[in-house]
């Protein structure tokens, strides 16, 4: 598990619902991540063209892009990056689905911060697991 | 409302059944009037047809017989007189008048005539004055004189004369056959006395059933014999002869009423004419005894096709009857799945409303989550805050947070319950499955005094399948099992789970101390809406669901009974490929 006292993971919070994000980056941030936002598919996409980021939390159902397109066009532009899929129809089916694209892990909504955490840390971790490979 | 509501649905219901039994009685008299038309009236003209035919060529052969009758009669009789001509004439044309005036001549003649049988009552010679000069006979006849009478006259004209029945001198009716022989120098009469009884016997004799006859008639209609019961010899016949043609025929005579207002029947006459004496030979019979037998038939051919008319009608009867009756069974079983059908589809439709209830649910749950922890992670960094209500400000979070909890099982079990619709197929621990099904009708089993036997073999390999439906298969088996308990204080239900490594599978053993099958209902159990259960109680769908889908899972069920000890089903589930589901309706999770 990743502690809080390991900072700089830059996380790209996908969600439509305002209320979500904004809370949940707060909690994030609180706990020393460094949080972007984004309210769309197609505004996911261009933050992680304009910036680096190792984890992204993409909410599988918004309005315009979904998700699983999200995701395609993220995982082929930075492959190196990793996706946690959030899902708010409680089932696996989606979220099985979106590791076939390629995502980490999926975790159905709602959603509390200890597993997200959890969630991320693994995922970075894997991150870099695959970079000291490529390294090698 | 809702009354109001069952009111109106239940009086719907009931004038629907009504509007179909009307239907079905429509249709049963529909199809009655319609083999009725199509089998009865063929068979009426059929009949009809036979009868006629046959009624008229019965007919046409009686006329032939009493035709063919008459003229055997006729020719007896001209034959006969012929015959009795030519003696006479063979006589007077052999023998001189002179050898016969001496009587002991006529005399030897006489009984040469009747040697072989009595043929003649007397004979005579008379000469061309018409005296008799020499008679042999019973009648004291000699020196009368016949030249006035009306006979003598005649055969002086025709050489040769018949006579009609006549009294004459001996005042008995006879008749007599006249031969004129005429020389050169004379001429002269032999003349004899026909054995009228003979004669008679030829005609009177002849019998024909219990109303024939047979008569003789001159041409003035006067019975020439006596018939046996229309009149009596020298009388004259009770009806007139211009009803009788020149040529020979048939004459029916209408029935009616006679001169004493005695009913007489309808008679057939066959008629033929003798040339010499023209006299007519009739045969005459009742109508009705005369063509019994064509009558006889036809009333077989009427009582057949009368009886033929009632087997057709009780047949269209019984036979629309079982059709009306399995017509009605098809509609009950259409309307049955109809039922099913919307339920099923009603079911898929809360399903799709819960999913879509619960995924827009479940967005706020995550906002009140996120807004939670930021409360508690402001409420752990405040260091002015009293403890007491720090204390109590993290209680109340903590009931926030289990109530969004409580939500999201909520949510998460309708999801669930949408997705029970639809099928698919992933990795399956059989144990668990076992052991959920178990968890979920123990309960049920305990209430109902059953003891539950579970012996499920470690570490089974985890085979790919369907969870929800193999759950339901085995709920189906399990809840039949316990039902099978019923009458009996207590019972066990054993359920094993092993590897077939033979056979490449899982097999699930599920076997009962109930009150088991009977061999005839055995091969029924896995029928849809077979069921044994009272009314209301079972559909009769779960075995045969069960059935369906096991088998679709590529397995099979085998099951074995004894009555009154129990009943054991054993489920085969074999160990499959994603690509062995390709072409079955499941969708298969990689």
């Amino acid at each position: 598990m990743m502690s809080l006292d390991e900072p700089g993971i830059r996380i790209l919070l996908v969600d439509d619902e305002e209320a979500f994000t904004r809370n949940m980056s707060k909690l994030l941030v609180r706990r020393g991540f460094r949080v972007s936002t984004a309210d769309s598919g197609e505004a996911a996409v261009s933050a992680v063209e304009e910036s680096e980021f190792d984890v992204v939390v993409l909410d599988l159902k918004m309005p315009g892009m979904g998700g699983i397109e999200a995701l395609k066009i993220i995982k082929r532009k930075k492959p190196m990056v990793e996706v946690i899929i959030l899902t708010g129809h409680g089932s696996v089916e989606t979220g099985i689905e979106g590791m076939h694209h390629g995502a980490f892990d999926y975790a159905m909504k709602p959603i509390r911060i200890e597993e997200l955490q959890e969630k991320i840390a693994e995922a970075y971790q894997r991150k870099k697991i695959r970079l000291q490979n490529m390294q090698r | 409302m809702n009354s109001n509501g069952d009111i109106k649905s239940g009086s719907y219901r009931k004038s629907a059944g009504a509007t179909k039994k009307e239907t079905y009685a429509e249709l049963y008299r529909r199809f009655i009037l319609l083999t009725l038309i199509c089998s009865v009236f063929p068979l009426i003209l059929v009949g009809w047809g036979i009868y006629t035919y046959y009624s008229e060529f019965a007919t046409a052969r009686m006329v032939d017989y009493f035709q063919n009758l008459t003229e055997y009669h006729r020719k007896i009789v001209e034959l006969f007189l012929k015959e009795r001509t030519a003696d006479l004439q063979l006589t007077a044309f052999t023998h001189s008048l002179e050898h016969l005036r001496d009587t002991s001549n006529l005399n030897r003649v006489f009984n040469t005539l009747n040697r072989e049988e009595v043929f003649f009552t007397d004979i005579g010679v008379i000469d061309d004055r018409g005296r008799h000069v020499s008679y042999v006979g019973p009648y004291d006849l000699m020196d009368k004189d016949y030249s006035e009478t009306f006979w003598f006259k005649r055969v002086m004209e025709r050489g040769v004369y018949i006579s009609d029945m006549f009294m004459g001198y001996r005042s008995v009716p006879h008749f007599i056959i006249a031969v004129l022989r005429s020389d050169e120098n004379q001429k002269w009469i032999l003349r004899a006395t026909v054995y009228t009884d003979y004669m008679r016997s030829l005609v009177e004799d002849v019998k024909i059933g219990e109303t024939g006859e047979v008569y003789l008639l001159n041409k003035e209609g006067v019975f020439q014999t006596a018939p046996r019961y229309s009149g009596k010899i020298m009388g004259s016949a009770p009806f007139r002869m211009d009803v009788f043609t020149e040529e020979s025929g048939i004459h029916i005579l209408e029935g009616g009423k006679d001169d004493l207002d005695r009913p007489l029947p309808k008679q057939i006459i066959a008629y033929a004419w003798l040339k010499k004496p023209r006299w007519l030979l009739g045969v005459k019979q009742d109508y009705d005894e005369a063509f019994r037998a064509v009558n006889h038939a036809n009333h077989a051919i009427l009582i057949f096709l009368h009886v033929s008319i009632l087997a057709i009608l009780v047949v269209a009867i019984l036979t629309t009857r079982h059709m009306i009756k399995v017509i009605q069974k098809r509609d009950e079983e259409e309307e049955r799945l109809s039922m099913q059908l919307l339920q099923a589809s009603k079911l898929a439709s809360i399903g799709e409303l819960a999913a879509g209830v619960a995924h827009e649910i479940n967005n706020p749950l995550s906002v009140i989550l996120t807004e939670n922890q930021v409360i508690r992670d402001l409420g752990e960094e405040a260091t002015s805050l009293d403890g007491d209500f720090k204390g109590q400000l993290f209680e109340s979070l903590s009931q926030i947070e289990a109530q969004v909890q409580r939500c999201s099982h909520i949510t998460q079990n309708l999801l669930r319950f949408s997705r029970r619709s639809k099928s698919k197929i992933e990795m399956v621990d059989i144990n668990k499955c076992c052991e959920e099904v178990i968890e979920l009708l123990e309960k049920r089993a305990q209430t109902s005094g059953i003891q539950f036997i579970v012996d499920l073999e470690n570490d089974l390999p985890r085979l790919l399948s369907d969870p929800f439906q193999l759950e339901q298969v085995l709920i189906n088996f399990i809840s039949n099992s316990i039902d099978a308990h019923e009458g009996k204080p207590y019972g066990t239900i054993r359920i094993n789970s092993r590897l077939n490594s033979r056979k490449q599978g899982i097999e699930i053993n599920i076997s009962d101390t109930g009150s088991g099958i009977s061999q005839e209902n055995l091969k029924r159990i896995f029928d849809p809406f077979f069921t044994t259960k009272p009314v209301g109680k079972g559909t009769g769908l779960g075995l045969s669901i069960s059935y369906t889908i096991v088998k679709s899972l590529g397995g099979n069920i085998t099951v074995r009974s004894e009555m009154g000890k129990g009943t054991e089903f054993t489920i085969f589930l074999p160990f499959r490929t994603a690509k062995d589901f390709e072409d079955s309706p499941y969708d298969v999770a990689g």
